[in-house]
């Protein structure tokens, strides 16, 4: 037993003096860094229902101009007109060590996607929501429920769309989520 | 000449993004004449010849294809199979990681993954796959199995603000569609694997796959991760696959919008 052991420590002790002579472990040699985590903490909860609040005022012209902002304009940084009332370009967020910094707030940039009137370099990913109330709102084909629903989280009704999920994923809240969506279902001239 | 094929191919590109499309893209007169003249003189080389010369202080073809165990002749089918399982470094990896085994190996310092002088590096011996159909094989063992498994699963996983994934811009389904004003590539079609590192002329700059894969998840607010990490080796073991799947060549470096 004693002598088995002694064997053992004799051929371990070589076994790593030779490979530590004939090639370096090489498996510790490069860059690896971890992105399971990063990854996990960028999902976000499973398609949601919402059913579009009372508070919602789709004739605000105040909510239509900030859904309009929204809409066409991808962050604050990029966004070159004046934001509108009740909407902010940046927000002020604190980081680990209490240090206060301003960070670009995120806008819809659903013209990436959808032409609507006045788009400029407007997507084809999206249907055309140009003429959304005659076509859709007014024929009642859709209602804003729907257009609500379709904006906070498109999964409900299509679990394979493209489009981006907006309030699920806590990008924007839900007055954010009714300007869209008072803006969409409102009465625009041509631009 | 492979130069001017090349030059053919994105000239004619450029054509047709003005053809088919009038003033819907984004791209001035101005722009496209400064195109025109990089054409003629691939800005990316001057860094391909860096990158050369980095390779150099580690001992050139010889020494990479020692490193590897094949045949210095080989090695040009070699490369354009990576990302590979490398049995002494315990994983699938990259050929810039590979490199910086090298350099570990021999006493050096390790440049860093997301650094220029790595791009140019990773350019360089990339560039003597030139040429070779793309060939990586993803059942080849167990270990690059997985990677393609887990490369499926992040091109698929929505994640960040906007709850999208690499497939809800670039699926088979909506590929020539256009988003903003850029027609979605097919990543395949495209040769991701073959064309890049590239210049990113919108960037001035040389960048290599898992950089151009950081963009994009930049810019639809998915968290950017890191390069070298097992799931962007990942990605690219399965945007290889694409295009190797369609058969297509190594050109190293690509020269994009
Ligand atoms: C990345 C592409 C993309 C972006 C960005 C996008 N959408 Fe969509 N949208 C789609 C697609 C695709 C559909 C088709 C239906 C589906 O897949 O859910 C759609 C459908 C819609 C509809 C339903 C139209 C109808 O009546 O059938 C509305 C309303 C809408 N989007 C509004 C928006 C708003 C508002 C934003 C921005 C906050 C936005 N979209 C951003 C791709 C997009
Ligand atoms: C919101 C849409 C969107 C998402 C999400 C997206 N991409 Fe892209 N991607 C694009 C567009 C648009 C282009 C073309 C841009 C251009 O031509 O400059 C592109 C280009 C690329 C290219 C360059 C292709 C070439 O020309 O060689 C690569 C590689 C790429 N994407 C990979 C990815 C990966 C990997 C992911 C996920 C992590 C991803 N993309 C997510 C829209 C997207």
């Amino acid at each position: 037993m004693h002598t088995h052991m002694k064997y053992l420590a004799v051929a371990t002790l070589f076994l790593s003096a030779s490979s530590a002579l004939c090639a370096a472990d090489l498996t510790k040699a490069y860059d690896m860094p971890d992105a399971s985590k990063m990854i996990e903490n960028d999902l976000f909860p499973a398609a949601k229902e919402y059913t579009m609040p009372k508070s919602c005022n789709l004739d605000d012209a105040k909510a239509i101009a900030r859904g309009e902002y929204i809409f066409h304009n991808l962050n604050g940084k990029k966004a070159k007109k004046p934001a509108p009332e009740g909407l902010v370009k940046f927000i002020e967020t604190k980081d680990k060590d209490g240090k206060v910094k301003k960070k670009a707030k995120q806008y819809g940039n659903c013209v990436a996607c959808h032409n609507i009137e006045g788009a400029k370099g407007a997507g084809n990913i999206g249907p055309s929501l140009e003429g959304y109330k005659a076509n859709f709102i007014d024929t009642k084909a859709r209602d804003a429920q729907f257009v609500y629903q379709k904006i906070a989280d498109p999964r409900v009704d299509n679990p394979k769309t493209h489009m981006t999920v907006n309030l699920t994923t806590g990008l924007f809240n839900e007055q954010e989520i009714c300007d869209l969506t008072a803006y969409v279902v409102s009465d625009k001239k041509k631009k | 000449m492979k130069k001017t094929l090349l030059s053919l191919a994105f000239l004619s590109t450029m054509a047709m993004l003005q053809l088919n499309a009038g003033e819907q893209f984004a791209m001035s007169d101005a722009d496209r004449a400064m195109y025109k003249e990089m054409l003629e003189n691939n800005p990316a080389d001057i860094y391909v010849e860096e990158g050369g010369e980095l390779f150099e202080k580690l001992g050139d073809e010889e020494a990479l294809a020692k490193f590897l165990g094949v045949a210095e002749k080989e090695l040009p089918k070699y490369i354009a199979g990576f990302p590979r399982y490398v049995k002494k470094l315990g994983n699938v990896v990259g050929l810039d990681q590979v490199l910086q085994a090298m350099q570990v190996e021999q006493g050096k310092e390790k440049t860093k993954l997301k650094s220029g002088k790595m791009f140019s590096m990773l350019a360089y011996v990339k560039s003597l796959a030139n040429d070779e159909v793309l060939n990586i094989d993803v059942n080849a063992d167990e270990h690059i199995k997985a990677a393609y498994a887990l490369g499926e699963k992040t091109f698929m996983t929505a994640r960040g603000g906007r709850g999208l994934s690499c497939n809800s811009c670039h699926s088979a389904d909506i590929v020539g569609q256009v988003l903003r004003t850029q027609p979605l590539p097919d990543l395949g079609e495209v040769a991701v694997a073959g064309t890049w590192p590239a210049y990113r002329m919108t960037k001035s700059s040389l960048r290599s796959p898992q950089r151009r894969f950081q963009g994009c998840m930049k810019n639809a607010l998915l968290k950017v991760i890191p390069i070298g990490s097992k799931e962007m080796v990942a990605l690219e073991v399965y945007i290889s696959k694409l295009a190797a799947d369609k058969k297509k060549k190594m050109a190293i470096p690509g020269l994009k919008r």
